[in-house]
């Protein structure tokens, strides 16, 4: 089947029942989505699915025939860093680094749906990616600074 | 001829070890309060942040080698048996799965205590064996073919249980630790009491608390001839070298252990782990590369775990406040296997008594092993003595804060010693203040309310000062460029970055000219364990050395070049300037002109100061809202302030104060390992059940450091940061939640149902 990954088409032959996630790692080696939970927990294998964030671990690559999926290794053009990433440079809105891909893409997802959103709609929409060291206020703050800066409006 | 080497003593994690040193070719003045220092104290970016906002940094995970082959694991589940037999034919005859390991291919390798896939089970989920496929799938399903048959045998799970006459036996030898009871004392405990005007005794309980770090324990291994490479996501590369060297009876030198980034340690990942152990004997078995990664159950069921606590605690004091006595008689189960943890620590430190005594008691049972979980000890001690105080202090009917600021201590009374510095009153001053401690404490308390507000605070310590051995090496390329490699750990704490700060501020470097190279046991000099809060201070001294010495060389170099003498020059973005004259000439042209002279600066940590304790202090205040109703406790807000000694770059510090603070919430409100109390089994392996803090659980954060250089503890004045914030947490949230209730909370985690629970059975109805 076809699967369009960062903008460039791959043929994979994963069986019905291989998840997106697998196919990613295992199988294109973008190892930026991050396996943690398996089981639509905590966020970490976050990507965007026809713009829109989605858990990799709860997603059939077969379903995903002729659609656009976005990874982190996808998300800066032309050398330039998604001003998401670059605000989480910024705001040290990161530790160990391992739930980072899936923070972010959750907030590219969180901005495109809403442009401005309130302190509150930030942890709202960030609340189904889970930290074990504690970046939640950095996160949020880098969140912030994104869509101040217009992020949500690309 | 003065001495090479010497003993010093250094302290991890609540133990004090003698460790030999080799004395630093120099050791420098220290860096004092008015020292000139431009990029130590700066608030530079994290300096590997862009590898993980693009998803390029490579974790042990996302290893992947041509011919690599996954593994899965059985366990048991069963909490105590005998194996009777384990077929894995019918797992070796399924396609794709390519070989196996039981163990008789691991005789003699030990993990806490226990044979690796022991044959007998001692606790539910352990290890039974390995089998290695072409994938994960495959390995997997390759596992659920296969049914050992286990005799069960009677189990204990918990301390009280395990101690009863006529237990089960979890060791040969019994149920007691050998240590047990540990028994420490100073004065006369008796006499304490008596002159006490007031005594006040309580039982306090703690959970068994989970690391639950993103990435997994895990490991891959490769062999090449007669060496292994071993990639894993490890606190310590060098310890993890030892380990599987002796393991499988290899020179040091044919074991190379790499980890470049780690998703999270937390204390769970101080040497080789069960999938190093497994990845390289299969690998070794099968000439094929081999990656052992836990699934999230295994990490969750069998990674290691914070010990539950019962401590029971009596408090002397007179009227005035002041302590006569701090008894305390704490149970601890390790589960099978562990080291022994002392929540006992924070009652013989933290306050100025004469009288203490303390007795712990570690007891065997059938679960899985703990292991050191960030502050392992003073986070159990805390919430007990913490709490204890503030019952004292609400029958003495004097300010919480009041009470322990009467009680400073201004020594390290267990070992009559001098603290290296002690800043505490500080935090306790600044972080009132910023906290508005005495207005929320005179606010009415509204006892009518649902929702009610309260306010509560605790005291820290922690031995943090780090110490050798440590190496570094510090070398200018030919282009200018730096390089500081030291065997040391990032795991997410910054340590790259504040390792270059050290180097760029001695060297007069611009920062983006320094590059930290970390993880890689074949490449680069000994420094420890990343654990016990010491990365800072102990690889810290021995990276500014290793740059005065190669800032020496190039110094020389330069002087030839500038017509004048070393001392006559400066330095400052990479650009040496004589001060007598305009002349100068950047890093970059003075290494061209040597060519492929290769400027080597080489440096290690000194001894610590002797008869001299080395610790971190802070104090945390909290305000909290609870709901009668529902139980439900809402932390609002919490005010932090430490004192760490200098602090090198305060952004990433401040990251991990919030970090810290944000897991001891977990701690205090959600998070506890609940097994089924008839099989032992683990019922919340999940994350969706193993509750930690979200995004929305966060309070408003305001964690500060009082940031006064400790020019006795080592020549950079610093001391240790990442363990300090999560041990004062649960007690002052503890505090606030009673202050708010008007009833006294005992137990931890304060679930809904528990809080109801005292507000049913307190004062409240």
């Amino acid at each position: 089947m076809r699967l369009i990954v960062n903008g460039a088409s791959h043929e994979v032959a994963a069986p019905d029942h291989e998840r997106l996630l697998t196919t990613l790692r295992d199988r294109l080696h973008l190892t930026g989505t991050k396996l943690v939970c398996g089981r639509g927990e905590c966020g970490a294998c976050t990507v965007l699915l026809d713009g829109a964030p989605a858990y990799a671990c709860l997603t059939l690559t077969a379903a995903c025939h002729g659609r656009e999926v976005s990874t982190i290794e996808g998300l800066a053009q032309d050398g330039e860093l998604h001003p998401v990433q670059q605000a989480f440079i910024d705001h040290d809105a990161l530790q160990c680094g391992f739930c980072t891909p899936g923070q972010i893409l959750a907030a590219v997802g969180l901005l495109d749906r809403q442009p401005h959103p309130s302190e509150d709609d930030v942890r709202r929409g960030m609340s189904g990616n889970l930290c074990r060291c504690g970046t939640y206020p950095k996160i949020v703050r880098a969140v912030l600074a994104a869509a101040e800066g217009g992020a949500g409006n690309g | 001829m003065a001495k090479r080497f010497v003993t010093t003593k250094v302290e991890v994690e609540g133990r004090e070890e003698t460790k030999v040193v080799e004395l630093p070719t120099r050791e420098p003045e220290p860096w004092g309060v008015d020292a000139s220092l431009h990029i130590v104290g700066r608030r530079d970016k994290r300096m590997d942040a862009l590898e993980k906002v693009t998803g390029e940094a490579e974790y042990t995970a996302d290893v992947q080698l041509p011919g690599m082959l996954y593994v899965a694991l059985a366990r048991a589940s069963v909490a105590a048996g005998k194996m009777q037999s384990l077929d894995l034919a019918p797992a070796l005859a399924m396609p794709g799965v390519r070989g196996a390991i039981t163990m008789d291919d691991v005789p003699g390798i030990k993990l806490d205590g226990i044979q690796v896939f022991d044959r007998t089970i001692h606790y539910v989920y352990q290890p039974i064996a390995a089998i290695c496929a072409d994938t994960q799938e495959i390995a997997e399903r390759a596992v659920r073919a296969i049914h050992p048959a286990i005799e069960r045998l009677p189990h204990v799970l918990d301390a009280a249980s395990a101690l009863a006459p006529d237990a089960p036996r979890v060791k040969p030898h019994g149920n007691l630790h050998r240590a047990s009871p540990r028994v420490a004392s100073r004065g006369d405990i008796a006499a304490g009491l008596r002159d006490a005007e007031v005594t006040i005794t309580r039982e306090y309980r703690t959970p068994v608390a989970l690391h639950t770090a993103l990435e997994p324990h895990g490991a891959v291994a490769a062999w090449s001839g007669d060496r292994v490479t071993v990639w894993e996501s490890t606190q310590g590369i060098f310890n993890t070298r030892s380990d599987l060297a002796e393991a499988f009876e290899l020179p040091l030198s044919s074991v190379r252990v790499v980890k470049n980034y780690m998703g999270g340690g937390f204390g769970a990942k101080n040497g080789a782990s069960l999938a190093a152990y497994t990845a390289v004997a299969l690998s070794r078995k099968l000439r094929r590369p081999v990656r052992c990664i836990f699934d999230r159950e295994g990490e969750q069921t069998d990674a290691g775990n914070r010990t539950a606590t019962v401590q029971r605690v009596t408090l002397g004091a007179r009227r005035d406040g002041t302590l006569t006595a701090i008894s305390l008689d704490a149970t601890i189960p390790l589960g099978i296997g562990g080291w022994l943890s002392s929540p006992a620590r924070m009652y013989s430190e933290m306050y100025r008594c004469a009288n203490v005594r303390t007795s712990e008691t570690f007891v065997f049972t059938n679960t899985a092993p703990m292991a050191s979980f960030r502050a392992p000890g003073n986070v159990e001690g805390a919430f007990g003595l913490e709490s204890a105080m503030d019952v004292l202090a609400h029958e003495l009917e004097m300010d919480p804060l009041e009470l322990r600021r009467r009680n400073y201590a201004d020594h390290d009374q267990d070992k009559n010693r001098r603290y290296s510095a002690k800043h505490l009153d500080e935090c306790y001053r600044l972080g009132a203040e910023r906290f508005g401690w005495s207005r929320a404490r005179s606010r009415k308390r509204d006892t009518s309310a649902r929702v009610r507000r309260g306010v509560g605070m605790a005291s820290l310590a922690w031995g943090a000062g780090g110490g050798p051995p440590a190496y570094a090496t510090v070398r200018i390329n030919g282009d200018g460029s730096i390089e500081v490699l030291t065997g040391a750990q990032d795991l997410g704490t910054g340590a790259r970055t504040v390792l270059a700060q050290v180097a760029a501020e001695v060297l007069g470097a611009k920062l983006d000219d320094v590059r930290t190279v970390l993880g890689d046991t074949e490449r680069l000099p000994f420094a420890s364990n990343s654990w016990g809060s010491i990365t800072t201070a102990s690889v810290g001294p021995a990276v500014r050395v290793a740059a005065e010495e190669a800032r020496d060389a190039l110094f020389e170099a330069a002087a030839g070049m500038l017509d004048t003498e070393p001392n006559e020059l400066e330095s400052r973005d990479s650009e040496i300037h004589a001060k007598s004259s305009d002349r100068c000439l950047l890093f970059r042209e003075v290494c061209e002109k040597l060519g492929d002279v290769m400027i080597i600066g080489q440096g290690s940590r000194g001894p610590n100061p002797e008869k001299t304790a080395l610790s971190a202090f802070g104090a945390q205040f909290a305000e909290v809202e609870v709901d009668v109703e529902t139980g439900r406790v809402r932390v609002l807000r919490v005010v932090s302030a430490h004192d760490s000694g200098r602090i090198v770059n305060p952004t990433l510090a401040e990251s991990q104060l919030e970090g810290g603070i944000i897991q001891g919430l977990g701690y205090a409100l959600f998070e506890e390992r609940i097994l089924d109390s008839r099989t032992g089994v683990p019922l919340n392996p999940t994350m969706h059940d193993y509750k930690i803090p979200t995004i929305g659980d966060v309070p408003e954060i305001d964690a500060f450091f009082v940031d006064i250089p400790d020019t006795v503890a080592n020549h950079t004045g610093v001391k240790g940061v990442a363990e300090p914030p999560i041990i004062a947490t649960a007690p002052a949230i503890a505090n606030a939640v009673a202050d708010a209730l008007g009833v006294e909370v005992a137990e931890i985690p304060m679930t809904p149902w528990r809080v109801l629970g005292s507000v049913r059975g307190g004062s409240i109805a």
